[in-house]
């Protein structure tokens, strides 16, 4: 059951990736219309059409990983701990910090990106970008104590 | 206030004041619940490992989501000329200030 829970929260996280990264590059760096390269195209989605997708994929991550998080204290840590794998280790314990934080910010999010006026742009954007790095570093520190004693161990 | 400036006010200061609240339960283990994993049990306030480990990271939370989630209710509920002075910016450069110092905070094990 934990690797099919571990699994549907590694699923969740690559969609909410997806959703924050292509939000997040256009604010950040909006494409040039009409976009012809696949980059200026991944760039120039509507953002705030990604806004309730990426709350509700950020609330159910966090809710799947929550509920794993338990036994990958038990059984996982103590392993990574033997291993002597300090920096890994942290990694994860800055991942739970981030995710908590990340949490705090969604109401504030989802105000500034549904009422988009140009005073509210800046704080809008640095939302964004602040939920990226949270996601993708836990997505990242995921992946990596995910894989850390190799395929089939 | 209007809905929307009340909702406006609650979510500056719950992503202000939660995450303040959440760095300073980690660092004083002021956590509302004790998750047991071994025992599957929960208890209330920062509890002492009994079999196997004891987990704090649902009950800073916790704290958190009290603190944050009450300080905006109250805020919400302020006339408007006492919340004027609330910035937006608040809602992110709080949020970032913590990270940094949860980096900050946990540097020592990159540096094993």
């Amino acid at each position: 059951m934990w690797t099919a829970l571990l699994i549907i929260h590694g699923l969740l996280a690559v969609a909410l990736l997806g959703a924050i990264t292509h939000q997040t590059l256009s604010v950040c760096l909006p494409a040039r219309k009409p976009a012809a390269s696949f980059q200026q195209r991944f760039r120039a989605v509507p953002g705030g059409g990604y806004v309730d997708a990426i709350i509700l994929l950020y609330i159910l991550t966090f809710l799947v990983g929550a509920f794993i998080y338990p036994e990958y204290r038990v059984s996982i840590r103590v392993v990574v701990e033997q291993m002597e794998a300090w920096a890994e280790n942290g990694a994860f314990e800055i991942k739970e910090h981030f995710a908590a934080v990340g949490m705090a910010m969604l109401p504030a999010y989802r105000f500034f990106w549904r009422q988009p006026s140009a005073e509210n742009q800046r704080t809008r954007n640095a939302l964004t970008a602040l939920l990226a790095v949270i996601v993708w570093w836990n997505f990242l520190t995921g992946h990596i104590i995910n894989n850390i004693r190799g395929f089939g161990a | 206030m209007s809905t929307s400036r009340r909702f406006e006010v609650f979510a500056i200061v719950f992503a202000t004041v939660a995450p303040l609240v959440y760095v300073i339960a980690v660092e004083n283990n002021y956590a509302l619940i004790t998750y047991h994993p071994i025992t599957y049990s929960f208890g209330f306030g920062a509890q002492q490992p009994g079999e196997g480990p004891a987990m704090y990271w649902f009950g800073w939370m916790a704290t958190a989501a009290l603190a944050g989630g009450g300080a905006g209710l109250v805020a919400g509920l302020l006339p408007a000329a006492l919340t004027r002075f609330l910035r937006p910016a608040l809602a992110w450069l709080v949020p970032l200030g913590v990270l940094v110092a949860f980096v900050i905070l946990l540097r020592d094990y990159f540096l094993r």
